[in-house]
């Protein structure tokens, strides 16, 4: 017991005027609960879905069925031509649809992040950041085998393998900093806003509309274009889009990845930070 | 060892020291976007400002057991959540020397879903501690919380006094320097009470240092060297244990002699 009592941790708590934790030390506490983190998620998925076999094939079956549906709604309005075509098309759908079912489980994971850990926060001392990553760890775990069925899909459906997919990962680091920066605003708002998180669906849904899912982003007609773009998912699912079709990615569409994923991460984990020892008070 | 402890003791800085803590924070209803929305066109502003904590001082030795007590709604559990970090100071400094442990009412539980056996890993693992380290003593944690099978079903089917051993079993065994127990004693039986106010003495004896929270004032008079009463946010007493409860029981008879005999 001698060693501990020469230099033990020393924890000053004082009224603090910028609101913002010393950073240094919050990164080594978040970086010391990464066993703590990778555990809860994967408990946290065992008790989800627990060990039934239709549970596990859930994951992939409940996006798969959505593109399904949006095959038949496009090809009921407007029929396509060739075998080829129409293979490109559901490629595309099932594509889009599982990387913004990342993007939305990650959003809806982060409203439920804090006020569902609810006793723990009110009871330990974690850096709360913790919970909005696991959410995002969550989501992504979830979005793994969907990502191995669509690869398999993409062979059956003669899409393109290419060089052009070593930019997969560079993307897929992009966007979880994207979906991470989503989750610390959603979980930090529904704290000082309930309500919020009723209106979370409708959101969710008029975004997908407004993405690049249902069509691509060669279809989009020029005169709406300009405003599509203002939506971050028109460059995430744009250029994946294009990697999936064998082309690389634009350096437009890499440098405004790049912008959003900066952004929306560097404004979720300042407005969580400044809120994160309020949240307690507010629970 | 004995005589170097002692000579340290006198050099060393008390590992709890808290100096002039105000605590206040704003009571409001349940913020909703629709309570914004309307609030903005009516103009109203209904915020009202709780002091839980009114200027207390206080300092905790190594190796000390530390009493609180005080009516409900006296600031306790408010101090504990602000040494550990879980609220801020709005006024005052409160310094900690070494790692400490919560032990809430609720004790562990991140997940009721999950079992007790993964709780315990998850539990040890926020503390900071390897897996590895949480391995080692698992074995002890189980048998001391006295779970037997029901280790391995989900939290939500355990009593309150179940949920309260366990928790108090992984605080103990995860080789605590600080630990802050509220009430969770309170939820076992007296077997268990017997048990955890001995395994408090063992850990003392280690250097840990304790601060424990309850109404059963006869455990604070036997268990803690030393106690703190509050009282609407502010010291009332601070000394000797028996001194202490005697001043709180002497004080709380008067004014309400049924209460003060439940506490009892």
């Amino acid at each position: 017991m001698a060693e501990p009592s020469s230099s033990p941790t020393v924890h000053v708590y004082e009224p603090t005027d910028t609101g913002l934790p010393p950073l240094h030390r919050y990164l080594r506490e978040i970086w010391g609960r990464r066993a703590f983190m990778w555990h809860l998620s994967r408990s946290e998925l065992k008790a989800q879905h627990y060990d039934t076999v239709i549970g596990q094939a859930w994951i992939v079956l409940d996006p798969l069925l959505e593109a399904a549906v949006y095959y038949l709604l496009r090809t009921v309005v407007r029929p396509i031509g060739t075998d080829a075509e129409r293979n490109a098309l559901l490629a595309h759908l099932i594509m889009a649809v599982f990387f913004f079912g990342y993007t939305r489980a990650s959003l809806m994971g982060g409203t439920k992040a804090i006020l569902s850990n609810r006793n723990t926060v009110l009871n330990s001392s974690l850096p709360r950041l913790v919970f909005p990553l696991v959410a995002v760890i969550e989501a992504f775990l979830d979005f793994l085998p969907t990502f191995v069925v669509y690869m398999g899909l993409h062979v059956l459906l003669g899409q393109p393998i290419t060089a052009a997919l070593l930019w997969l990962p560079l993307i897929l680091v992009l966007l979880t900093m994207f979906n991470l920066g989503l989750a610390l605003l959603a979980s930090t708002v529904t704290v000082f806003f309930r309500d919020a998180s009723d209106i979370l669906p409708y959101a969710t849904r008029i975004w997908l509309y407004v993405s690049p899912v249902l069509f691509t982003v060669s279809e989009v007609p020029p005169n709406i274009a300009p405003y599509l773009k203002l939506n971050p998912m028109y460059w995430f699912l744009g250029s994946l889009e294009l990697i999936f079709t064998g082309h690389g990615p634009t350096a437009k569409g890499l440098f405004m990845m790049t912008v959003f994923a900066v952004a929306v991460f560097g404004l979720g984990a300042f407005y969580f930070l400044r809120r994160e020892r309020d949240l307690a008070v507010r629970l | 060892m004995p005589f170097d402890s002692e000579t340290a003791s006198l050099a060393v800085p008390p590992t709890i020291e808290v100096q002039d803590l105000w605590l206040r924070y704003r009571s409001s209803q349940e913020a909703t976007l629709k309570r914004t929305l309307v609030g903005m066109t009516q103009r109203r502003k209904v915020t009202r400002y709780v002091e839980a904590l009114r200027g207390v001082s206080f300092t905790v030795q190594r190796g000390s057991v530390c009493g609180v007590i005080g009516r409900n709604g006296a600031g306790k559990s408010t101090l504990f959540r602000t040494i550990c970090g879980i609220l801020t100071p709005s006024e005052g400094r409160v310094v900690v020397r070494g790692h400490v442990t919560p032990l809430f009412s609720l004790g562990i539980g991140f997940n009721r879903e999950l079992t007790g056996r993964e709780n315990v890993l998850l539990g040890g693992l926020a503390m900071g501690l390897a897996p590895e380290e949480v391995q080692e003593q698992y074995q002890a944690i189980v048998a001391f919380a006295e779970l037997a099978d029901a280790i391995d079903y989900p939290m939500r089917t355990y009593s309150s006094g179940m949920s309260a051993r366990l928790g108090f079993a992984v605080a103990v065994h995860l080789d605590p320097e600080i630990v802050l127990i509220d009430e969770a004693l309170a939820a076992g039986d007296a077997r268990f009470k017997k048990k955890s106010s001995d395994k408090i003495s063992e850990l003392c004896e280690r250097d840990c240092t304790v601060m424990i929270i309850t109404h059963g004032v006869r455990i604070i008079s036997s268990l803690a060297d030393r106690c703190l009463w509050l009282d609407k946010g502010r010291v009332m007493a601070e000394g000797p244990a028996p001194d202490v409860v005697d001043a709180y029981l002497r004080f709380e008879g008067v004014l309400d002699e049924a209460t003060a005999a439940e506490d009892m």
